[in-house]
């Protein structure tokens, strides 16, 4: 454990843990974009600036972003001094002025008093504000069908090539995670549309309903070990034949003990 | 990172309820003393106060459909309560790709630890016995955690189906219900 201070309260942190989360645990609120408890820091919004310095550094300090800034034994943090605010201003103002049409950028923007960008409008405005989650949720997953590509400012998410995804699995979880909803599909009992690539649903033998992709099925089957058909029955139906099988245990038609 | 689902599904469950009373699952109370939900299938009369218990007790807006425990109904008076094992070895837990579901010390059960969970769904997938649901309303998934070690279910039970009892108690045989002629 390391002993440090976060805006004047003293803290105690598991060593390796990063400020971010140290501070949150604290109760102290560091705004962010790119974060996400699953997931590995990005560092990619800079939202979450701080100042740190130590006693002998004699008043210097320095500008970390806190989701990748790992605690130390005596570091002072700051999390809202005058430039760490006036950085997330122009960080926001930045971001308003590619995304001027997004409301969680606008509003994040307002509450850090910006109102209109002051830099020149995106003529082509977009939702998405490059923070990863997507592509990072996608690679945790064990797919990794889409990526950050180019750079500067061409840079952008998508599938390689700009064209249907091969390895994406129309699991959704892109668009679940993405905070703007720049990330659109397509879901019905008869096909699931994403990144341009066309799903056709698994339906449960059962029931009939459809409820994952047959592309699913099978990554999960790879994970898990276990064959595709593992993965056909719908949740309803299992707990249905458990049901089953527990009445027929309780009557004694089927075995009480049938495992070892 | 492969996860290690049970390769047959079908013998896990008697591990988790080894006897006709139907499935327990461990957890504690107070140290020392090890609680374990009891459902007697024999018991249980389909009443459905369980269902409308749980949906209320995690604001589900009230839908029995949206219950994390579940009666499948087959005849008057009639039912099986279907509910989470809190698996020893479960497969939700295996498939996690983030590690959202987690093993809570103090009540024994699986919890889903929201702030990790990106929404993949694996999990509703991967359960074998289908306790782990998609709670549309709430836009999550939804899985039994005994309500933090006080199952709100268990005291709306009338006929003593559902109980939250010592170790020692879950292993007896449940009293068979008296039932009507009629």
């Amino acid at each position: 454990m390391v002993t440090m201070t976060i805006d004047g309260q003293q803290v105690r942190a598991r060593e390796g843990a990063y400020l971010l989360e140290v501070a949150r645990s604290a109760g102290i609120e560091i705004p962010t974009l790119c974060h996400h408890d699953a997931l590995e820091p990005y560092g990619g919004c800079r939202l979450c600036l701080v100042d740190v310095t130590r006693e002998e550094w004699g008043g210097w300090c320095k500008m970390v972003v806190s989701c990748q800034y790992p605690a130390e034994d005596g570091l002072i943090v700051m999390t809202a001094t005058e430039r760490v605010v006036e950085t997330r201003r122009v960080v926001l103002d930045l971001l308003l002025a590619r995304c001027p049409e997004t409301p969680l950028v606008q509003r994040l923007a307002r509450e850090h008093g910006i109102e209109a960008t002051s830099y020149a409008r995106n003529p082509e405005p977009t939702d998405c504000i490059l923070c990863a989650l997507c592509t990072r949720v996608c690679d945790h997953i064990g797919v990794s069908a889409i990526a950050t590509v180019d750079r500067g400012v061409g840079r952008e998410i998508a599938p390689p090539f700009h064209e249907a995804p091969p390895d994406c699995i129309g699991c959704l979880s892109c668009a679940e995670v993405c905070p703007t909803g720049f990330i659109t599909f397509t879901s019905s009992e008869r096909a699931r549309t994403i990144w341009g690539k066309s799903f056709t649903m698994l339906r449960c033998p059962s029931c009939g309903r459809a409820h994952i992709t047959v592309e699913q099925a099978e990554h999960y089957a790879g994970r898990g070990g276990v064959p595709r058909s593992y993965f056909e029955t719908c949740d309803a139906c299992k707990r249905r034949g458990m049901a089953d099988t527990f009445r027929r245990i309780a009557a004694g038609v089927a075995p009480v003990s049938v495992a070892g | 990172m492969a996860a290690n689902i049970p390769q047959r599904p079908a013998e896990t469950a008697p591990r988790i309820s080894p006897s006709a009373e139907g499935s327990t699952t461990r957890g504690t109370q107070s140290p020392g003393t090890v609680m374990i939900y009891k459902v007697s299938v024999e018991r249980c009369i389909a009443c459905g106060k369980c269902e409308l218990a749980c949906a209320f007790a995690h604001g589900s807006e009230g839908q029995p459909a949206k219950t994390r425990i579940n009666i499948f109904r087959r005849g008057p008076e009639l039912g099986t309560p279907v509910v989470c094992f809190q698996c020893h070895d479960a497969a939700c837990v295996a498939i996690c790709p983030t590690e959202a579901l987690v093993r809570n010390a103090a009540t024994g059960a699986i919890d889903v630890v929201y702030e990790r969970c990106i929404v993949c769904r694996m999990c509703v997938a991967a359960c074998p016995f289908g306790n782990m649901q998609w709670d549309e309303p709430y836009h999550r998934v939804a899985k039994c955690d005994l309500c933090g070690g006080s199952p709100q279910c268990v005291p709306f039970c009338p006929t003593g189906a559902l109980q939250y009892v010592p170790g020692d108690e879950a292993a007896q045989r449940p009293e068979p219900l008296v039932r009507g002629t009629s």
